[in-house]
């Protein structure tokens, strides 16, 4: 969800670009960036929504979160916060009691095995302060009292291009490749409080894992369980015949379609009944004779000729 | 009143002729009830209007049966459903004619390896065994109802086993048990065939068929009684009961059936660079020779919907190496989470799913021409006989390597995959689906006592195995009926103030109703009605649970209530109700002081 509030500013030099960096080395809308929410759809009720799975029927599925109980989910928020809320859009609040509310309630649901929240807003660590479902690990940039800075400003553009806490868990990330083994431990040790200028607090109560045995790539990085099978289960194999799709249906499909035509005749007696009436007959009999016929233009243009005669004949005699 | 020389000595100059008369404590005249008219009639066209309020304020809430809702969440938690199920062991060839003490072993041997508690969806079965004697004489256990479904003595011969292919010794099974699939009650047979000595071999053959029976063909198998009472048992319980097994529930990650009951099978066959070749599919006559029986057999437990669509330009995120040995290019099991390129690959992108359904998604992944042939090498060295995986609850993906891996240098060919290579592909994905609903994809069972050899059907599923499935998703989907109503029901009792719509009140009772067939279904023995009806119950609830309207954010308690409407009105009643109390004190003041007037005019 992406409010996209900086990215269409009438007063941004580069409009629909958002960079990580003053050296606008990297354009973060790039070709595979998917944005499901944006603008005006970004409310505390849809994100709600989202999370408890409550959308109305046409939503369609990209803009649903399609979880089940064996998912992890990664909860990633920032923007202008305080004690308990978190600022949406400058105009509403998104209140701690409401998040804990929407995990309670999807953990009722089963629609996570596992969630993780990081918050980078001013007092972050207060917005999960009421969360009580198992499962659930939560990271916040700063502390009650405690503000949360940006990293740096690009004085291009005017404004801060990232807070620190991101800044620093995207360094985390690009230092490690594709096989590295990171633990969740080594992720939440790197954050030093000198250089975020804040504390930088987890609660693991909730969550029983040991952070030292939990991979990263668990919640970052979009990796699935993946089970070997094994062997085909040779269904066609057993039979010596021909290729099952250019033989014929075997039989016992067409006594199904016996069956199935069976209960279709009371249908069909239904509509013998309707057909009794005469006029209707008639005009049936025609569409059939019609239908038969193979040249249907050639009589249409006889009979246009026989009128045309028969008229001149009748105009003439009068 | 005499004049003001009488007001500076009352008491002493009037005395006697007038009642003295204090302005502070007396009244001539009767107070008048104007005012108190006035003021208490305001007070009451409030009061009166007070009920009007209300009555804007009431919010409409449905009423939903919460009692019913506590006491089906309580019968599920407290008894496990279970179905009935029937037992039959006929033993051929065997001389003795104790029918009952073998009956007693077996059930030994079955109450040893269900020693566990019952879990919801097992059997609660009734076991009849019938010995047959060479001499085609019969005897049998006592107490077995005779139903039309008993066995006719002599109708299995020993000479049918052991000659032929096991298709056709299965289908002249099918015919001697077939009376029994009428009935409501399924019966699930163990045949045990002892063959004379013929050539002297001592191996004992165990198949499972594909409707509901199984045999067991060796010889001198009087002689290993015990041996052959535990296979027996081991048969009833590891197979028929559990479905080819080790633990006898399913979890929740191998039921894929989405809450509205349905699946959609997405089929996609990824050309990883069409620069190199291109590939195409009949799907049209894969989906109505193949698939169309696997999703009939699957009725009773989900409606299944079946979509394809051919992709180019899908590369894979993970990489591969050159193996010289091997002369082909090798990826890892530890390459397998990486495998499925989310960026690239756009495989959700169904219009016909609806947002509830559960869509599988079977990628046929072509490689390119730069890592071609493409294998994949499992932990201990072996390369895999399938080149495919599974992810549950996601679907599967099958890497298929182009028979003849020259590039041609002209513009790509395009291909046809052949119709064998097709039916290959559909048995690994018959696999894989099978893995899915957590089955195992190969079709033999091993066990210490030996192995059994399963018939595979075309419709993926045997008929025992479609049974297990049928009691196992009736039991998931009751649980998750009943655990979905209570937390409707609890949510909808936190929220006093939430408008509750007709809708979700008319789901909640069809949803409660659908789950009392679908227990009463269970108890007879019903099991794809009492799936279909379950799926039902499940799926109401469902859409009861996640209603759009059941938003507690937009609903506010009392308080807020209370607080919007105070400002409005309290000021001004407060100030009225002051003023009929002001004014009601007053004229009991005044009523005072005129009947000290009266009193006082009485005794002067």
């Amino acid at each position: 969800m992406l409010a996209d509030d900086m990215a269409c500013n009438a007063r941004n030099e580069y409009p629909a670009q958002v960079f990580n960096n003053e050296n606008h080395k990297l354009n973060l809308y790039g070709d595979n960036v998917e944005v499901d929410y944006r603008g005006y759809e970004v409310t505390v009720e849809n994100f709600l929504r989202v999370l408890t799975g409550r959308h109305e029927n046409a939503v369609p599925r990209s803009k649903r979160l399609l979880s089940d109980e064996g998912s992890h989910i990664l909860l990633y928020m920032t923007g202008h916060g305080g004690d308990e809320f978190l600022k949406f859009q400058d105009a509403e609040e998104l209140q701690s009691h409401d998040l804990a509310d929407a995990v309670k309630q999807m953990k009722e649901k089963r629609r996570f095995k596992e969630l993780m929240i990081m918050v980078d807003t001013c007092q972050a660590a207060t917005l999960f302060n009421q969360l009580q479902s198992p499962g659930v690990l939560a990271i916040g940039s700063s502390l009650k009292g405690e503000n949360s800075y940006s990293h740096h400003l690009d004085s291009d553009i005017g404004v801060s291009v990232v807070d620190r806490f991101t800044y620093y868990t995207l360094a985390f990330f690009e230092r490690l490749n594709i096989y590295d083994n990171a633990s969740l431990n080594s992720l939440f040790r790197s954050y030093d409080p000198k250089l975020l200028m804040s504390t930088a607090y987890y609660r693991t109560d909730l969550y029983q894992p040991h952070l030292v045995e939990v991979p990263v790539t668990n919640f970052f990085g979009s990796v699935m369980e993946t089970i070997h099978t094994n062997s085909a289960y040779k269904a066609f194999s057993s039979k010596t015949s021909n290729s099952k799709i250019n033989s014929e249906m075997p039989l016992n499909q067409l006594s199904e379609d016996d069956e199935l035509q069976k209960a279709n005749i009371p249908n069909d007696e239904l509509k013998t009944e309707k057909q009794k009436c005469p006029y209707t007959q008639m005009r049936v009999d025609l569409q059939e004779k019609l239908e038969k016929l193979e040249n249907v233009d050639t009589v249409v243009n006889l009979s246009i000729a026989v009128m045309f005669i028969v008229v001149m004949v009748s105009s003439s005699l009068l | 009143m005499e004049g003001t020389s009488g007001s500076l000595n009352p008491t002493t100059d009037t005395s006697g002729i007038m009642p003295e008369f204090d302005p502070k404590t007396m009244r001539s005249s009767k107070p008048g009830l104007k005012r108190l008219f006035i003021t208490t009639s305001v007070l009451f066209s409030f009061l009166l209007g007070v009920p009007f309020l209300w009555k804007s304020v009431e919010i409409y809430r449905s009423p939903l049966p919460f009692h019913d809702i506590d006491s089906l969440s309580d019968q599920i938690e407290s008894t496990p459903l279970r179905f009935p199920c029937n037992f039959h062991a006929v033993f051929v060839g065997f001389r003795s004619t104790d029918a009952d003490n073998l009956r007693s072993q077996i059930q030994d041997g079955i109450n040893q390896l269900t020693h566990l508690s019952p879990q919801c969806g097992s059997c609660s079965f009734s076991l009849s065994v019938t010995i047959q004697n060479p001499a085609e004489q019969c005897s049998e256990t006592l107490g077995h109802n005779p139903s039309s479904c008993s066995y006719r003595c002599g109708m299995i011969k020993s000479n049918d086993f052991g000659v032929g292919l096991d298709d056709t010794v299965d289908e002249s099974l099918n015919d001697v048990f077939s009376g029994c699939s009428a009935n409501s009650r399924k019966m699930y047979s163990v045949v045990v065939v002892n063959k004379e000595n013929a050539n002297g071999e001592d191996e004992v053959k165990a198949v499972v068929g594909k409707r509901r029976h199984a045999w067991i063909v060796g010889s001198g198998l009087e002689e290993r009684n015990d041996d052959m009472v535990s296979r027996v048992s081991e048969i009833f319980v590891k197979m028929f009961m559990n479905g080819g097994r080790d633990e006898d529930s399913i979890h929740g990650e191998f039921m894929p059936v989405g809450s509205d009951g349905r699946i959609v099978l997405s089929f996609s066959l990824l050309n990883s660079n069409p620069r190199d070749w291109v590939y195409d599919w009949d799907f049209q006559r894969i989906d109505d020779a193949l698939l169309a029986p696997v999703t009939k057999a699957l009725a009773p437990i989900a409606n299944i919907s079946v979509e394809s669509q051919v992709l180019y330009h899908t590369p894979k995120s993970s990489f591969s190496s050159w193996d010289e040995q091997l002369q082909s290019y090798i990826f890892r099991t530890s390459d397998l989470p990486f495998f499925v390129n989310s960026n690239e690959w756009h495989l959700d992108t169904s219009a016909g799913a609806s947002g509830r359904s559960k869509i599988l998604q079977f990628v046929v992944y072509i490689p390119s021409g730069s890592e071609c042939p493409l294998l994949l090498q499992l932990p201990n060295g072996e390369i895999s006989k399938t080149n495919g995986f599974i992810s549950p609850m996601w679907g599967g993906v099958i890497v298929w390597n182009p028979g003849n891996c020259d590039k041609d240098s002209e513009s790509p060919i395009r291909n046809t995959i052949s119709p064998q290579d097709i039916e290959q592909i559909v048995e690994i994905f018959l696999g894989q689906f099978r893995q899915l609903f957590g089955f195992k994809s190969e079709a033999i069972y091993t066990s210490v006592l030996g192995t059994y050899k399963i018939l595979p059907s075309e419709r993926g599923f045997t008929e025992w195995e479609l049974d297990v499935l049928s009691r196992k998703h009736t039991c998931f989907n009751l649980h998750s009926c009943s655990t979905t109503l209570s937390s409707l029901s609890k949510l909808v009792r936190s929220l006093p103030r939430m408008i509750i719509k007709d809708e979700i009140g008319e789901q909640v009772k069809y949803s409660l109703k659908a789950a009392k067939l679908a227990q009463s279904n269970a108890s007879l023995g019903g099991y794809s009605s009492s799936a279909s009806s379950s799926r039902e119950a499940r799926s109401l609830a469902e859409n009861a649970f996640f209603h759009p309207s059941i938003m507690s954010v937009s609903y506010f308690s009392y308080e807020h209530c209370f607080a919007v409407y105070s400002p409005f009105f309290l000021p001004v009643v407060a100030h009225v109700v002051l003023a009929a109390l002001r004014e009601w004190k007053r004229y009991r003041q005044e009523k005072a002081k005129y009947l000290t007037w009266l009193t006082r005019k009485k005794t002067a």
